[in-house]
């Protein structure tokens, strides 16, 4: 048995004042990751994770991320026990590790540490008791007698002589977490401090629940001292590609994307909640290296980031559509949306690798057109005609059938020093005129 | 160093070469040492993974024989997107053959797909980043090199500082895929922090004009003249058009494609103009 005692400091400095059950139901939630045997105390939270060992990496490992992610929830004190109340006794004490020696060490901690022994605490001084040694050096018969049977009881347990019985937490269908800033927030990007601690949460019950999440929103509420037009609050919804529960891929997301809000009123509360949820597959955590696993973040992680900066109309892929005319051949469609599974089969003919998003009148020398020098016509000419049944709306009233109908002679022509360019002519006008329409780059 | 008294005759930089008392015996060294090791009148070998790049001239120059992996390769264009694809065409269609994504970040101008596809690209493999301002450019470039995910970045940086190529440069240390800056020609003038650093130029008749002016490795003098036709061409190229140098007007400009020193070229007479007039078709 390997117990952990999770201890929150007392939200006050008055001692006597418990910890909200909120906030241990929190802390409860999160650790729920690490083991389904996770039960509360006063002002703690307990786990067992004797199980848990080896699959997050050994008892350095899990210790070391379990302080790290619980600093940031707020944790002050970790300890590791044999057993719960042991655990308890030493966090209070502010001592982290009781797996050896355990007696001497409870032996000497002073009394109070343990819940059962505050009752009667005050009694128990009076007959020159300091230390948990002192009460066990005691004779059971009286003790039993003059004291209820929780002090004893809570005794065995904390030294391992009688079995322990816990109500275990159990883990939320829904997840939804608040957070009540320590300081009013001006910035939109200083409130990821605080978001990121609920995301935290948010990932230890996403792990509990073997998923992922594509959509979660941040809710923030006005403080009181608003202004009138500020309104309650607001929200932000951020959307992932693929299920996801790494903390700091969504942290980075969300900065960027609190990067562009602007808030109307200083932030006094912060609410976490996730929009869908989907299972997640679990990566192997082999024990022999997988050389075909690929070292650092895949590529729709950083498309993803990239988006959430940029916009997500300039991260594109490209999708061949079945037209013959140059500028429908192929459109770009934001890099998330899924690419049709039956590609457009590609044209046989020459094709220029770049092409110009309005094809470039070119002026003429003569009867040649020129673009930085004059161009020579190497191959064509390639006639392209059509488009009468592609209607759209017209730009100009006038004009209220509109099509992008194209009548082109396109040859490939050499420039010089801008190299072989694709060039049409028009056809069908009454001023035939050459075009520059792309490059074979 | 000491003036040299007896110096090994086949080393073509005197100035670097050793006296022989200081000439170590690169055999005695670990394998994995002697591999990162290189002296200066020798073609650096390669110590990360290199990609072929299709041209065996240029293959032969690069240190390693290809295109360096965990490194920032720099190609000068004088006029950005008139040759990227033909000179990084074979290489990129490795890459999509390994399944791997091509990443493009600002280029000049909208790829075309169909023509990428008969450069043998595959389409699903290609991503677009339209990232306009210079800080887009280089934040977007930064973050996908960090990310080590790409199979091939190509990022044109038309403005960029030395100092920010250093930056790249180092991140690039811990990317596999090789990493392409593409730079205007005017940036030859300027120091920069990438280990390779081509000039490239369009030759008329067919080709690709290529300087290498850094490497790891003595500087190349010569200009490679490596054959490239663009994806497509190649079936429709009559024999008549296999020079199209000799079917362009007789002007003074057709002599710049002679030699690297364009501006001189100008100058000069045509070359043999009596040879060129019994090419001219009838």
């Amino acid at each position: 048995m390997l117990w952990s005692a999770l201890l929150l400091p007392p939200p006050s400095d008055d001692t006597a004042s418990p910890i909200e059950p909120a906030t241990l139901q929190a802390l409860a939630i999160w650790a729920l990751q690490f083991t389904p045997r996770v039960a509360l105390a006063d002002d703690a939270v307990l786990m067992e994770v004797a199980g848990s060992v080896r699959l997050f990496g050994g008892r350095r490992a899990l210790r070391d991320r379990v302080w790290g992610e619980g600093q940031e929830l707020g944790v002050c004190q970790l300890a590791w026990a044999p057993n719960s109340l042991a655990a308890l006794a030493l966090a209070r004490a502010g001592r982290e590790n009781g797996l050896r020696g355990l007696h001497a060490w409870l032996d000497a901690l002073p009394m109070t540490v343990l819940s059962a022994v505050r009752p009667h605490a005050l009694t128990l001084a009076h007959i020159g008791c300091r230390t948990l040694g002192d009460v066990r050096a005691l004779p059971r018969g009286g003790m039993a007698r003059r004291f209820d049977k929780a002090l004893l009881h809570a005794l065995d347990q904390a030294y391992g002589l009688a079995p322990e019985v816990h109500t275990w937490v159990d883990l939320p269908e829904t997840f939804e977490a608040r957070l009540e800033l320590v300081f009013r927030v001006d910035e939109a990007s200083a409130l990821l401090f605080g978001a990121r601690r609920l995301l935290l949460q948010m990932c230890g019950w996403l792990a509990a629940r073997h998923s992922g999440v594509t959509a979660f929103t941040l809710f923030w509420s006005h403080d009181v001292m608003r202004s009138r037009e500020a309104g309650e609050g607001g929200q932000l919804t951020v959307g992932t590609a693929e299920p996801m529960r790494d903390v700091e891929h969504l942290c980075r997301l969300l900065a960027e994307h609190l990067d562009k809000v602007e808030l109307a009123a200083p932030v006094g509360d912060l609410r976490l909640s996730p929009d869908t949820v989907h299972r997640l597959k679990e990566s192997s955590a082999s024990l022999l290296p997988d050389n075909a696993v690929h070292q650092g973040e895949t590529l729709h992680l950083v498309l993803e980031r990239l988006a959430a900066r940029l916009g997500p109309e300039r991260v594109l892929r490209p999708v061949l559509t079945e037209d013959h005319r140059q500028e429908w051949m192929c459109r770009w469609q934001a890099a998330p949306l899924a690419l049709p599974r039956k590609a457009a089969p590609g044209p046989e003919l020459p094709q220029p690798t770049f092409v110009l998003p309005l094809p470039l009148r070119l002026a003429m020398r003569g009867n040649r057109p020129i673009y930085q020098g004059e161009l020579q016509l190497l191959a064509g000419p390639q006639r392209v005609e059509g488009g009468w049944w592609d209607r759209v709306a017209s730009v100009s009233s006038e004009d209220a059938e509109a099509t992008r109908y194209v009548a082109r002679d396109y040859w490939v022509a050499l420039s010089a020093l801008a190299g072989v360019l694709w060039v049409f002519q028009t056809r069908l006008d009454e001023a035939p005129a050459w075009y520059l329409h792309g490059h074979f780059a | 160093m000491t003036a040299p008294t007896a110096r090994p005759a086949n080393a073509p930089l005197p100035g670097l070469s050793f006296p022989p008392k200081a000439v170590f015996d690169a055999q005695a060294l670990p394998a994995a040492v002697s591999a990162a090791l290189w002296r200066g009148d020798q073609l650096g070998s390669a110590v990360a993974r290199v990609f072929p790049s299709g041209f065996e001239a240029l293959d032969a120059v690069l240190p390693g024989g290809g295109w360096p992996g965990h490194s920032l390769t720099e190609i000068l264009i004088a006029h950005s997107g008139t040759l990227e694809w033909r000179l990084l065409g074979s290489l990129l269609r490795d890459v999509c053959a390994a399944g791997r994504s091509v990443v493009l970040v600002g280029p000049p101008r909208q790829p075309h797909v169909p023509g990428l596809r008969l450069a043998g690209l595959n389409d699903k493999q290609l991503v677009w980043i339209q990232a306009e301002t210079p800080a887009e450019r280089l934040w977007s470039a930064e973050q996908l090199i960090k990310a080590n995910a790409c199979g091939a970045l190509i990022a044109w940086l038309p403005q960029v500082r030395a100092e920010q190529i250093r930056r790249l440069q180092v991140l690039a240390a811990g990317c596999e895929a090789p990493v392409f800056v593409c730079r205007p020609a005017s940036a030859a003038q300027e120091s920069s922090a990438a280990p390779l650093r081509l000039l490239a130029r369009v030759g008329l008749d067919w080709e690709l004009l290529v300087d290498v002016f850094k490497r790891k490795g003595p500087p190349l003098e010569a200009t490679l003249r490596l054959p490239s036709v663009p994806a497509g061409l190649q079936n429709i190229l009559t024999p008549r058009l296999r020079l199209p140098s000799a079917l362009l007007p007789r002007e003074p400009v057709r002599v710049l494609i002679v030699d690297r020193e364009a501006e001189h070229a100008l100058v000069r007479t045509p070359v043999a103009p009596a040879e060129r007039r019994h090419r001219i078709p009838h």
